[in-house]
């Protein structure tokens, strides 16, 4: 009864605002307590987390990411982006979708790449005269797409929740998250050319000299991907590798960067990262309290005695991770939800990293979904527009984006085949 | 009050220092580490310790300078207007639950360093383990008077104004 009571009162609390690791901290000490468990446990967990060896790769390929993001990086990958496809009908369009999606992938922040990137790519797509409400909604949904390829956070984050293998998570994320783009790309070209967006002429010129320009960021994907993939760099040396590039090309070569302008944004990138690791620290203490409780496995009793069939089991799952994904946030629906799900999953036969990509998937969707995804209020921030407005521009994208999660998780092949 | 704020001010540039000072240490030691491994071939023993407990250091300073900055991850479903007089005492109750649970954890973290100093655990270069893990016991008790300011602050009228930066 208590217990009932007190997790109401959490519940309420994350709903008026209170931080998630405050309300997880405070769940996970009144357990403790509640069962003669010393306290000092939860510190244990969260510093048990804290000196794992892959955890340094969230601070370093943050920090790289925030680098990225604040130098001219953005600008030139969109003009060489616009030099190389800009003749397509919805060339505009289609490098939006890649510039966001590589943007999330080395920030894990999906809100800031609507922030810093939306704010370049809207005025560019308003003079490229596309229908305004397919612009917002592009922009909306698309900052979430690079949640599935490698380095993103939120795929390290459940790599470590899950126990699994980061390389293995990062290449089964290719295929997928190859699919997502390949669908809204052909959706933009589509729109583009049912409402005449005028085209722009193939230069040679200009392609060779947006490369130029791009020498050094170049190289980037090779260093992150090829070492990881060849197996030449563990995940936490490529990040190391990553963060100095970036450092020596953005600070030192191109100067795109200030040397006073560091500290703000190591402060801010760092923020992120303290924000991200509190949480996961205090849901490790939580999680280990409900296995020994054995929460998972009355769970797990009750789903195989109402559910038989894997098909049946993974709609649910669905359905109950697009409402984790559109309420809690991709963060803290991973640290709380993974723990409790992965032992069912792995009942129904379901392979845990493709259960990774199905979570991820879904939450990444949920983050842009009607009424509570919160890529629609940041979008509604940063356009200025009202959220009603953006849910309309957003239920095409999202309607595709739904289709391709039916294809992820009832092809497990798509996230698997790399892998094997 | 004025000397709290003061107080909370001056520790947000130290920390803003310190983690300049160990993420660039983070940085440099963890490729330094790669760089000798592949071309010299001798590895720095220390240096993986070296590394992970500057990743508690920055984690643990990122999230008490979060408090600071109202940067915690939040779940905000209530959305009220900001001008909505509601709001201040929604936020002050979540606040105060805040400082009620970092108060704790603080007390629990004081404990475990205590602890560990008794066995008195070695590290990387002899260094005592309990001396790195202080920063958990003092980021959340700056975290507690963090949150305190801030419930006092929402209370306030005067310094009702929201936070600019929207949560990422």
């Amino acid at each position: 009864m208590t217990t009932l009571l007190i997790t109401a009162a959490a519940l309420l609390l994350l709903l008026i605002g209170t931080p998630v690791f405050v309300v997880i901290c405070g769940l996970a000490l009144y357990l403790f307590y509640a069962s003669g468990i010393d306290l000092s446990a939860v510190i244990i967990e969260i510093h048990r987390l804290a000196t794992t060896p892959i955890l340094v790769a969230i601070p370093l390929f943050t920090f790289a990411g925030y680098l990225l993001s604040e130098s001219g990086a953005p600008r030139r990958l969109i003009r060489l982006a616009d030099a190389l496809l800009g003749w397509l009908p919805g060339g505009l369009s289609v490098i939006a979708l890649g510039t966001c999606a590589i943007f999330t992938a080395l920030t894990g922040a999906t809100g800031l790449t609507i922030i810093a990137l939306g704010g370049i790519l809207l005025p560019a797509m308003n003079r490229g005269k596309y229908p305004e409400s397919f612009s917002l909604g592009l922009l909306t949904t698309s900052g979430t797409l690079g949640l599935l390829f490698p380095p993103s956070l939120p795929l390290i984050v459940y790599a470590i929740v899950a126990k699994v293998g980061i390389g293995q998570l990062f290449v089964a994320g290719l295929l997928p998250g190859a699919l997502l783009v390949v669908l809204l790309s052909a959706y933009s070209i589509f729109i583009a050319a049912r409402s005449r967006v005028p085209r722009k002429t193939f230069r040679t010129g200009e392609l060779v000299a947006a490369g130029r320009e791009c020498i050094w960021e170049l190289p980037l994907p090779l260093v992150v991907l090829g070492g990881i993939y060849t197996g030449y760099f563990a995940v936490s040396e490529a990040a190391a590798i990553t963060a100095m590039y970036v450092l020596v090309v953005e600070v030192l070569i191109l100067r795109d960067i200030r040397w006073g302008a560091l500290p703000e944004l190591i402060k801010q990138s760092m923020m992120l990262v303290g924000g991200v690791l509190i949480i996961l620290g205090a849901a490790m203490g939580l999680t280990n309290y409900l296995i020994d409780a054995e929460i998972p496995m009355q769970m797990l009793d009750f789903f195989q005695a109402h559910i038989e069939s894997r098909l049946v089991f993974l709609v649910v799952l669905n359905l109950f991770l697009l409402a984790v994904g559109c309420t809690m946030g991709i963060f803290s629906a991973l640290v709380v939800v993974v723990p409790l799900i992965a032992p069912i999953a792995q009942a129904y036969a379901i392979d845990p990293i493709h259960l990774g990509i199905i979570f991820l998937t879904n939450l990444e969707i949920g983050a842009s979904l009607p009424p509570l995804g919160i890529n629609l209020f940041i979008a509604g921030l940063r356009f200025e527009r009202p959220v009603l407005k953006l849910y309309a521009a957003c239920l095409p994208f999202v309607g595709l984006l739904l289709a391709a999660l039916g294809l992820i998780t009832y092809w497990p092949w798509l996230s698997l085949a790399l892998v094997r | 009050m004025r000397f709290w704020e003061r107080m909370d001010e001056t520790i947000g540039r130290l920390e803003k220092a310190l983690m300049v000072l160990f993420l660039g240490l983070m940085i440099v030691a963890a490729f330094a580490q790669i760089a000798l491994r592949n071309f010299v071939g001798v590895g720095l023993p220390w240096s993986e310790s070296l590394v992970r407990y500057l990743v508690l250091w920055v984690g643990f300073i990122g999230a008490s300078l979060a408090a600071r900055e109202g940067r915690h991850i939040t779940i905000e479903v209530i959305k009220l207007r900001p001008s909505a007089g509601g709001r201040r005492y929604l936020a002050a109750v979540s606040e105060l639950c805040a400082v009620g649970v970092c108060t704790v954890m603080t007390w629990a973290a004081v404990k475990f360093v205590r602890d560990d100093a008794q066995i008195d655990n070695r590290t990387f270069l002899d260094w005592p383990t309990w001396v790195l893990e202080t920063i958990i016991p003092a980021a959340f008790a700056i975290m507690s008077l963090r949150f305190l300011l801030r419930a006092i602050r929402a209370l306030r009228r005067d310094a009702a104004r929201r936070e600019p930066a929207p949560p990422l």
